[in-house]
């Protein structure tokens, strides 16, 4: 067995780069147990853990750009481990190195873009308000009811743009003054951030917040739990307090004002799936189920894992932008659940579970299909 | 609306009292029968229907598997027999008043609706009442009745109507109760009572809740069936629990083969809604449940999930062991989550983690929760009431250095109130209180206290025996197993039996007066118990007797369930027919018993105290201020003991401060003899008359004393490995502190230091854990790192047993960068000198499970938990008060879990590391319970010594001896009589074993209530 010395520069290293509380472990295993990682193979957050502890992190290795930030394991452990501060610490001194293993390569092509166009597609800034066009959708002006910030998925993916759409619709219906402010907008850096760019990170933040100050922006409305996060929770460190509301809190409020309300019931089960960063990382559960009972014929049924225990779709961490085997993605589990309970719908309320569970399905064996929606496409059916 | 009533239940009518000890749990019973032999007058108050707490609702007690309401409920009735004491249960405080020695206490009784003067317990209202409710006993496992007593033993034994569930108190519909019951006990309009009364002390025994994983649905707990908690499954275990002693589960009441337990539910954590402390009885507990289940079923298969064996107490390591080593048991490192209930069995699974070979999923057919202890519900309220303060954790704010005391004068705290403490523990801190109290209160010693008066002894000595016999059921445990009916039938068959009748217990107090009832009524001159064991029991059952006006000695305890039941429990018919047997030899042998006397002496009220540590100082002060004469004999130059080397604790305490006042008021204290540089030579006599021969400074003294307290500490292991002395750089942790203390240059320019744990103990040598080292290594560590913060410190450990509040420091110590690696027993590290850099240094080199490779771990320091081993004159003493050592060399004491200060030999007691190693606090509450426990014997006016003892017939001693080479007491010795040398039993020391007959050449010697007659009698009978 290999013998070694820990090495204090790296876990002091470590420590600056804000992974301090690494020193609480006392290895009780909770965050292996609880990691979706090994529902479908071997990964040990605890050896990830342990390695800092001594300084003998291997930054070379791809376990450490595993984690998707889901947010479960900090949330059970019983010492006050923030295993995601951790990672992000890890992967800033990889990054700062230039440390990348194959897999994660992609994150290269992804911040070169997000620093040239504001989006991490390599497609231009000019466009991203194309997906306005034809809908009732203006430029944000100061005096009005709120700013919407689609974020980079739905201003360009072409199936997030109907989740756009659809969004547009319903604040038209509900009679909302609202803006966008397009080609302005830059990505909101989530997870960029959480890959260990903090540099990129600062700079798409403070453009976006010069953006936002300079047209007088005071409320914003987000489709994305990740953008949510990041404007609700890290943003204020850069001293700005902007009042952030997430579409299925917006819409639960528009239906309680009487601004919107369904004309006929949606008729297929469906079930609906807790994204990490609006349930477990941010405490919103209730609001979309209680717009989806009021949209839907028959209550909603849960699935195993949810609220607090929902299965990560995969998608965190910059793993979105990241290659994954199919046998080792999380969404093809979700799915099962999903279908072993019955529903016809999957229903979301984020971007990249979306994105994840509709590319699952298209793998599903025969005679096996579950349609994927958002939660907006719900609504905009019945009302 | 509460009525103003002058008198309380008992025969006291001035409703002033010594004590007020709230909280009838066994810590709360205990305090109340030390004070009460002390000569105080108790008030006992329970806010349940009867005392007894959570330690009524176990099934058996760790580590010596002893059934807990076989060794608790002979206290319930010597409460309720108790002179001094009154019992008011469904009773609470509602405001207290006044300073030490003066306080004025209102109490409201709540109503019970039932008639407490009335009440027989026959449990016919229980039979008719309508209304099924979940029986809390049970932990709601099963139905009771809206009237019903609390558990079959329970003191008082009288019902209790719940008012939520009762028709009649929620609708006025029903009263079916009221006209079944043939004494009209029912009173439906029942009101609370108010009670004010007089006291000079509290005692705070109000115990503790379990964590109740259903608020934040730990482990699918209230979803899924088949997930119980510890308490839960205690009551399954328990013969009369709600499967009677069977193992099911919830969901289908098959036995379940594989049961998983979780360790530390609620404790050891930061999340929000859990407990950050330990809980210190669960690794205990969960053992005893694995092995008890065993006991029951076989095949089952354990599993316990845990992060940290907590086997730190006295014989908890072999306790451990015990279990692990049974078949089919695994004992994991990792915390779990609960994978998923299968819909169509409800079996449950659970996922752990594991040391490289990745996350594993398993099934289980029933999963026990290890719950916490958690602040009693009420922990607020009565410290508002009170006016004390609790700590950060709910708990009862103590003072380490006396941790009976609360925050305000004249109240006391006693039991799991002050944090989590396992039974021993509590009855230590018990007599503690009943010490601080006595301290207090010590001007009023018997002013108050009444006299037990027995019914005068009939003579029976004319008449033929008509003897008595009681078959009890035990509720299932001999009921279930030998036809209680049948052998009630055959015993009215026989000889001289006039009376043969059925109990369910025997011992609750509405049985065992109906016994005494039975004997005068029907004149019974003979009684035969047929039930458990005499061990727990026959002091119980002798009282009784001699509450029915016959003399105590013609009662025999014939044990159908040891040695019937529950070994033949599998063999109805065969354990029906021993059963007749027992019954019948004893019954042939109580026709022979004779009546014997108990004697009377003497008593000296001086005590000896052996050893000056704190132990020994603690004693000897609170015993001289309550007014005794004490001797403390120390064999150094110096009091002190082994705190002489600690500086600083834990919790931050200046030992030599302490120290130095304790010595300096002992030196003071008038009614305190002081000698150092001593050396027992010599002892001899009995409790309340020893004689000790003391040799200090070339002279020699004869002390005088009643009773003796043996507080000699322990001492440091020298380790003979990791190179410790051979190299400068490795020390004890004690050697450790010392340097710290004096700021040191080598230790305090350290770079690093390495601490590793377990060195010279938990070996096949030394079996057992000392209980200290884990704190000390952690205490050490923080203040080296406070003085030199960038020092690098690795603690190296088998288990970190940070129990009880201590666990907090553990997660202090991580956060400061101290790095904790676990090593395996077979794997020790290895400490070696190595050259690195230019620089000779010391190398420990340990394999870190978690990462699957050895670490080198370069370092200045070396700093070693060497084990506490028991004191080298530890052998030297134990011969001299012939007092037992357990296999490790410590004390033995009486018993582990119910007298853990006292020795087997009266008069004697124990306190401090001599019984086990243990922190300064512990000692001190231990040595507060030492010298409560003496008083209890000094400060009486004699000493009663059993009547069962051995006598000599002069005609027939030929004066060989072998009588007093055969007594392991020194009973026995020469007298000259008028026809020479012949051998006579000093009546005190005689424990009665009857060793001394086997040896006897001519017979001469004979043990009174097993003579050679009465044996033979009963062998005939058999």
């Amino acid at each position: 067995m290999e013998t070694l010395a820990p090495i204090k520069e790296i876990s002091d290293l470590i420590k600056d780069n804000g992974g301090a509380s690494f020193q609480f472990c006392y290895q009780c295993g909770i965050c292996d147990v609880v990691c979706p990682w090994n529902r479908v193979r071997q990964f040990s957050m605890r050896k990830i853990v342990r390695q800092a502890s001594f300084g003998l992190t291997e930054i070379e290795q791809d376990d450490i750009w595993r984690c998707t930030t889901c947010g479960t394991c900090p949330q059970r452990c019983p010492r006050g481990v923030n295993q995601i501060d951790l990672g992000v610490s890890l992967r800033r001194i990889a990054t700062e190195y230039g440390v990348f293993p194959d897999s994660v390569t992609p994150i290269v092509t992804v911040s070169d873009s997000l620093r040239a166009e504001g989006n991490p597609f390599d497609m231009k800034r000019e466009k991203r308000a194309d997906w306005a066009e034809g809908l009732p959708v203006k430029t944000f002006t100061e005096g009005m009811e709120i700013l919407y910030f689609p974020g980079c998925y739905l201003s360009y993916d072409p199936r997030l743009k109907k989740v756009a759409a659809a969004t547009a619709r319903i604040l038209d219906k509900a009679g909302v003054t609202f803006g966008i402010l397009g080609s302005k907008e830059n990505c909101c850096g989530e997870s960029i951030r959480k890959t260990g760019n903090e540099q990129l990170f600062k700079h798409l933040a403070k453009e976006n917040i010069k953006t936002f100050i300079d047209h007088g922006v005071k409320k914003i409305l987000v489709s994305s739990p990740h953008c949510y996060h990041t404007f609700k929770n890290e943003y204020p460190e850069f001293n700005v307090h902007f009042e952030i509301i997430h579409i299925s809190e917006f819409l639960r409020e528009l239906i309680a004002a009487g601004r919107l309300a369904p004309t006929r019931r949606y008729e297929k089960k469906i079930t609906y799936h807790d994204p990490c960063y609006l349930g477990r990382h941010n405490g919103i559960f209730d609001a979309p189920r209680d717009v989806l009972k009021q949209m839907t014929s028959a209550e909603p049924t849960e699935m195993q894992d949810s609220r607090t225990n929902s299965l990560c779709c995969g998608g965190g961490g910059g793993r979105i932008w990241m290659d994954t085997p199919k046998n080792e993605r999380f969404s093809g589990l979700r799915l099962q659940q999903a279908l072993d309970i019955g529903a016809d719908v999957l229903v979301t309320a984020c971007p990249y579970c979306l994105t994840n569970f509709t590319d699952s399905s298209l793998g599903l064996e025969d005679g096996r299909a579950i349609e994927i929606k958002d939660i907006t496409e719900i609504v905009q059916e019945v009302i | 609306m509460p009525v103003e009533r002058s008198a309380s239940s008992g025969p006291n009518n001035d409703n002033v009292g010594d004590v007020l000890v709230v909280g009838g749990g066994i810590s709360g019973i205990q305090a109340a029968l030390d004070l009460g032999e002390a000569g105080f007058r108790v008030y006992l108050v329970d806010k349940s229907p009867a005392i007894g707490g959570k330690m009524s609702q176990l099934d058996k007690t760790f580590p010596t598997n002893d059934c807990s309401m076989c060794i608790e409920s002979p206290k319930f009735i010597e409460c309720s027999r108790h002179p001094n004491v009154d019992i008011l249960t469904n009773t609470e405080v509602v405001r207290v008043e006044g300073k030490a020695g003066e306080f004025r206490v209102s109490l409201n009784k709540k109503p019970r609706y039932v008639l407490e003067d009335r009440c027989t317990g026959c449990t016919t209202c229980f039979e008719y009442c309508p209304v099924q409710v979940p029986d809390p006993y049970n932990e709601n496992l099963s139905l009771s009745k809206a009237v019903h007593i609390h558990f079959s033993q329970a003191v008082p034994l009288i019902t209790y109507i719940d008012p939520e569930t009762c028709l009649y108190l929620q609708d006025e519909k029903c009263n079916i109760c009221v006209g079944v019951c043939k004494t009209n006990a029912i009173d439906l309009h029942q009101k609370p009572e108010k009670l004010e009364i007089e006291v000079g002390a509290v005692v705070l025994s109000p115990g503790y809740e379990t964590f109740d994983p259903a608020v934040r649905g730990d482990y699918g707990y209230g979803k899924m069936k088949n997930v119980v908690t510890s308490l839960e499954f205690e009551r399954i275990l328990s013969a009369t629990g709600p499967y009677a002693g069977e193992i099911r589960r919830p969901s289908d009441g098959r036995h379940p083969e594989r049961i998983a337990w979780i360790q530390c539910v609620g404790s050891r954590q930061v999340i929000p809604g859990g407990n950050t402390y330990c809980s210190s009885v669960c690794c205990a507990y969960t053992q005893k449940q694995v092995i008890l289940t065993k006991d029951h079923y076989a095949q089952m298969r354990a599993t316990v999930f845990h992060n940290d064996i907590r086997a730190f107490g006295k014989d908890f390591e072999r306790y451990y062991q015990r279990a692990e080593n049974l078949p089919g048991v695994r004992f994991i490192r990792s915390y779990v989550s609960i994978g998923r209930e299968s819909p169509e069995n409800k079996n449950v699974t659970i996922r752990y983690a594991t040391d490289g070979a990745g996350v594993m999923e398993e099934e289980f057919d029933l999963v026990v929760l290890s719950v916490g202890l958690s602040p009693p519900k009420d922990a607020v309220d009565l410290a508002g009431k009170f006016g004390i303060e609790l700590n950060s954790h709910g708990f009862c704010k103590t003072n380490p250095l006396n941790p009976i005391a609360t925050s305000r004068p004249g109240i006391f705290v006693s039991g799991a109130f002050q944090g989590p403490l396992d039974i021993p523990e509590s009855v230590v801190s018990a007599s503690a209180a009943d010490a601080l109290c006595g301290q207090l209160l010590a001007y009023q010693r018997g002013k108050l206290g009444r006299e037990r008066e027995y019914p005068p002894e009939r003579d029976v000595s004319n008449e033929e025996p008509k003897v008595g016999v009681f078959v009890c059921h035990c509720g299932a445990n001999i009921g279930r197993v030998v036809n209680v009916p049948s052998v009630v039938e055959y015993a009215s068959t026989l000889d001289n039996v006039v009376h043969a009748q059925e109990s369910l217990f025997a011992c609750s107090t509405d049985n065992a007066r109906q016994i005494a009832d039975t004997i005068r009524d029907k004149g019974l001159n003979r009684v035969v118990i047929a039930a458990c064991t005499p061990r727990t029991h026959e002091p119980l059952f002798r009282d009784t007797v001699r509450e029915g006006g016959i003399n105590q000695y013609f009662f025999d305890l014939a044990n159908i369930r040891e040695h019937c039941s529950w070994v033949h429990s599998r063999e109805k018919e065969a354990a029906t027919a021993k059963a007749k047997d027992i019954v019948r030899m004893s019954v042939a042998r109580t026709a022979l018993l004779q009546p014997l006397q108990e004697i009377e002496l003497p008593i000296n009220k001086a005590v000896l105290i052996i050893g000056g540590g704190v132990a020994g100082m603690t004693s000897a002060l609170n015993m001289a201020e309550q007014g005794f004469q004490v001797y403390l004999v120390e064999k150094d130059h110096d009091l002190g003991g082994m705190a002489r080397r600690i500086h600083y604790t834990l919790e931050g305490v200046d030992v030599q401060a302490y120290l130095s006042d304790i010595i300096r008021k002992v030196y003071r204290h008038p009614s305190i003899h002081v000698a150092t540089d001593a050396a027992i030579e010599e002892v001899s006599g009995y409790v309340g008359n020893f004689t000790t021969r003391v040799r200090a400074e070339r002279r020699v003294k004869e002390i005088r004393h009643g009773a003796v307290i043996v507080a000699t500490g322990a001492e440091e292991h020298k380790p003979a490995e990791y190179l410790y002395g051979e190299d400068d750089r490795v020390l004890t942790l004690l050697e450790l502190e010392g340097q710290i203390t004096k700021n040191d240059d080598v230790v305090m320019k350290a770079k690093t230091l390495v601490m590793i744990q377990c060195v010279g103990c938990r070996t096949a040598e030394r079996n057992y854990c000392s209980r200290v080292c884990c704190s000390q290594a952690i205490k050490n560590a923080l203040k080296l790192r406070q003085a030199s913060p960038d020092v690098e410190i690795y603690i190296v450990f088998r288990d970190m047993r940070t129990y009880g509040f201590k666990e907090d420091y553990y997660r202090e110590a991580a956060s400061k960068g101290i790095r904790f690696i676990r090593y395996a027993p077979d794997d020790k590290p290895v400490v070696e000198v190595a050259e690195e850099g230019g620089r000779n240094l010391l190398r420990v080199t340990v394999t870190d499970p978690i990462l699957g490779r050895k670490l080198a771990l370069d370092t200045d320091l070396v700093a070693l938990a060497a084990a506490v081993v028991p004191s080298a004159t530890n052998h030297k003493v134990a011969k001299l008060f012939k007092v037992p050592l357990n296999p490790d060399g410590f004390f033995q004491e009486a018993h582990v879990k119910l007298r853990p200060v006292d020795f087997a030999a009266e008069g004697i007691f124990l306190c401090g590391t001599a019984h086990y190693p243990k922190h300064i606090s512990e000692t001190i509450s231990q040595a507060y319970g030492a010298a409560a426990r003496a008083i209890n014997v000094l400060s009486k006016n004699s000493v009663t010594a059993t009547g069962a003892i051995c006598d000599v017939d002069e005609n027939a001693c030929i004066a060989c001896g072998a009588c007093i080479s055969a007594c392991a007491y020194d009973a026995i010795d020469f007298f000259d009589s008028a026809r020479g040398k012949k051998a006579k039993v000093n009546p005190v020391l005689c424990k009665g074993d009857g060793l001394c007959n086997a040896k006897c050449p001519t017979g001469a010697i004979y043990l009174n209530h097993y003579t050679d007659e009465e044996i033979f009698r009963q062998i005939d009978a058999a």
